[in-house]
């Protein structure tokens, strides 16, 4: 079929040159298939804030918010107003009595079982990846929700 | 007569404990786009709001687009990128219905009733008409429901290659329970 010398040698680099950018195609995908997110506890907090005003920068200029804290790493400091059940897992909120508007957590796997110990009343740190801030049309207030959340630390005052 | 009177107050305080519309700030809302050929598709959104309002028989959710949490960041990039979900200028998914056959759940009394809702669905800014059978489980105050539907991403303005080459579901699975006080 090739007896010209060339054309053995062309189809040599042909099929070096196919299995090679199908190797690399195979590694690509496989590189990005298999990607998952860091761990919360590993990541450095792009901003360090009090709940309450967090809230009401959100209350006072949303979309100035949102571009400020949305998809950053947040470490939120304040109270445990309540832990609600959500699916199999659990959330925790921490309200702005005054308006309604709110912090939602959930939380990453395998920092379940640490925020599950959590009641209201703690006064914590809670790093997660805030998500948005957006107004409620049901409840009529602002909540602002945070994903693959870790507790970083539980004030030992308020666990006396 | 002070018996009958006392028992109407009971039963009136309690219909209108029960008529108070009831919500949830934990809703949990499933997107399932898998295929036989990729299973990366698929993400929980766990802090849905949900409301049900016994007296006008009225149910509705709100779901950020940015909270859904992909296992893969690459996906969650992908999902709310300007040509899928566009989520910086939608950044909330909606639905708001009513229970059409209303006289086959019981607010008032303990049990499991299958209901069907039909309602407005709203993502990315384009509205849907859907219709889906639902669980009602009153259970003393609270009340639990969960629903599955499909939809079809291009009724929504979401279409792309990964669609056409297999890798995501045309018409994925959406999934909402929610426990409501």
């Amino acid at each position: 079929m090739f007896k010209n010398p060339k054309n053995k040698k062309n189809l040599k680099w042909l099929l070096i040159a196919g299995g090679s950018l199908l190797l690399i195609g195979l590694v690509v995908y496989f590189y990005f298939a298999t990607l998952s997110h860091d761990d919360t506890a590993s990541l450095k907090s792009d901003y360090i804030v009090e709940a309450i005003p967090f809230i009401k920068e959100f209350e006072k200029d949303h979309k100035a918010a949102n571009k400020k804290y949305a998809e950053k790493i947040i470490t939120v400091k304040g109270i445990v107003t309540s832990i609600e059940p959500a699916d199999t897992t659990m959330n925790i909120k921490m309200v702005d009595a005054a308006t309604g508007s709110y912090l939602i957590f959930a939380f990453q796997d395998q920092h379940m079982a640490e925020a599950k110990k959590l009641k209201p009343g703690e006064d914590v740190l809670i790093k997660g990846s805030c998500s948005d801030g957006i107004y409620s049309e049901i409840l009529g207030t602002y909540f602002i929700s945070f994903k693959r959340s870790t507790v970083e630390k539980i004030n030992s005052l308020t666990n006396k | 007569m002070k018996k009958i009177i006392l028992s109407l107050m009971i039963a009136t305080v309690s219909m209108m404990a029960f008529g108070q519309k009831k919500t949830s700030t934990s809703a949990t809302v499933a997107f399932d786009a898998t295929t036989a050929i990729d299973d990366l598709a698929k993400a929980e959104n766990k802090t849905g709001i949900a409301a049900i309002d016994p007296s006008k028989n009225t149910v509705q959710f709100e779901a950020s687009i940015k909270n859904f949490a992909f296992s893969n960041p690459k996906i969650q990039e992908h999902f709310n990128q300007k040509s899928w979900l566009n989520s910086d200028e939608f950044p909330k998914a909606t639905f708001s219905g009513v229970i059409t056959n209303p006289s086959a759940v019981n607010f008032n009394k303990d049990g499991t009733y299958n209901v069907n809702v039909e309602g407005d669905l709203t993502i990315k800014g384009k509205t849907q008409k859907v219709k889906t059978p639902a669980t009602i489980i009153v259970a003393g105050k609270a009340l639990k429901t969960n629903a599955s539907f499909n939809i079809k991403l291009a009724d929504f303005g979401v279409e792309g290659q990964p669609i056409t080459a297999g890798k995501v579901s045309a018409e994925p699975k959406i999934s909402v329970s929610a426990e409501l006080n």
